[in-house]
């Protein structure tokens, strides 16, 4: 930069320093108001993990979206038929049969001699 | 001492460092906001041409500074509050030319006569001389059209680097451009300034 572009400069930030200077009272109360305020921010602010909860709770309601109200019935794959059995072999129906087999047995016993007679 | 005492007593150590370090962080902050403030203010205050609209712009960005950037280093603060307020400045003039373009349609714009008058708006505290008041009101009065009157990016550059005193790096930060870019817009704005005011070289 030339000589006398930095002569202007200077001259130009002395002009301007003494209109910061000249500020009325009520401006730097303002001023001063603000600071304050810009101040009591800190209190306020959430501590560092606060800070994430919002998007913890976005992520955690899009993985729900995701697993539990969007997959369609079509989509989801046919249980096998062993395993189906299963289930009916291990409902609780099922043990009580197990426990009374004596009782059922009597009764087929009984069906196989009507049959006969 | 009990292990459980001797835990409570590095509890509370550590609860009164952190303390300390939050009022250390809010005193740091405190005067780096009161240092900066007033040329701020006036900074903005050229941008917008109006001093509440730009007592406005300087508490929004101490606010939005201390909200977001209190924890980084006091040496970044300066470029981050004059990027927050430059952006502000720049959000106003938006707002203002969809407002003027709306009053516009209704025939209720802005009248010529109604524009800032900074003589009558800057009272003289210290008490010089009514000649040589009048000349440096003169002075700075004309230096601010001629400032107002550039580019913008050329009046963020000159504004940042003559009136705040950041250095390139810094002012490049805070107008988000590269340094060379910053360097080109303050050349172009110190020539054009000084064409502009070549009948007031002497005074400015």
């Amino acid at each position: 930069m030339k000589r006398s572009d930095e002569e202007f400069a200077r001259a130009a930030k002395a002009r301007f320093d003494e209109s910061v200077d000249k500020l009325d009272g009520a401006t730097l109360s303002t001023l001063n108001q603000s600071r304050q305020k810009a101040l009591a921010e800190l209190h306020t602010q959430p501590t560092q993990w606060l800070r994430w909860v919002p998007a913890a709770a976005v992520a955690t309601t899009a993985f729900l979206v995701v697993t539990v109200i969007l997959p369609e019935p079509a989509n989801i794959q046919p249980v096998p038929a062993e395993v189906a059995d299963m289930e009916i072999l291990l409902g609780e129906d099922s043990l009580e049969m197990l426990e009374d087999l004596e009782f059922y047995a009597w009764i087929d016993m009984l069906e196989q001699e009507n049959d006969v007679g | 001492m009990s292990a459980e005492s001797a835990s409570f007593a590095v509890s509370w150590v550590s609860e009164e460092s952190t303390g300390t370090r939050a009022l250390q962080k809010e005193q740091q902050l405190n005067r780096f906001l009161a240092e900066v403030e007033r040329r701020a203010l006036r900074i903005a205050e050229i941008g917008v041409r109006d001093r509440d609209d730009a007592l406005d712009l300087v508490q929004d960005a101490m606010i939005k500074l201390a909200r977001n950037y209190s924890d980084r280093s006091s040496d970044e603060w300066t470029p981050l509050f004059y990027r927050i307020l430059q952006n502000g400045v720049r959000d106003w003039h938006r707002r203002q030319a969809v407002r003027n373009r709306v009053m516009v349609w209704f025939g209720r714009g802005k009248r010529d006569d109604e524009e800032f008058d900074i003589v009558a708006a800057a009272p003289d505290p210290i008490g010089r001389a009514p000649d040589e008041e009048l000349q440096n009101s003169e002075a700075m009065d004309s230096l601010e059209i001629a400032v107002q009157e550039l580019p913008r990016r050329q009046r963020e550059a000159f504004l940042l680097r003559t009136f705040e005193g950041l250095d390139v790096a810094g002012t490049a930060v805070a107008m988000g451009c590269s340094e060379g870019s910053v360097k080109t817009h303050y050349s172009r704005a110190i020539h054009s300034l000084r064409d502009k005011l070549r009948e007031h070289d002497e005074t400015v």
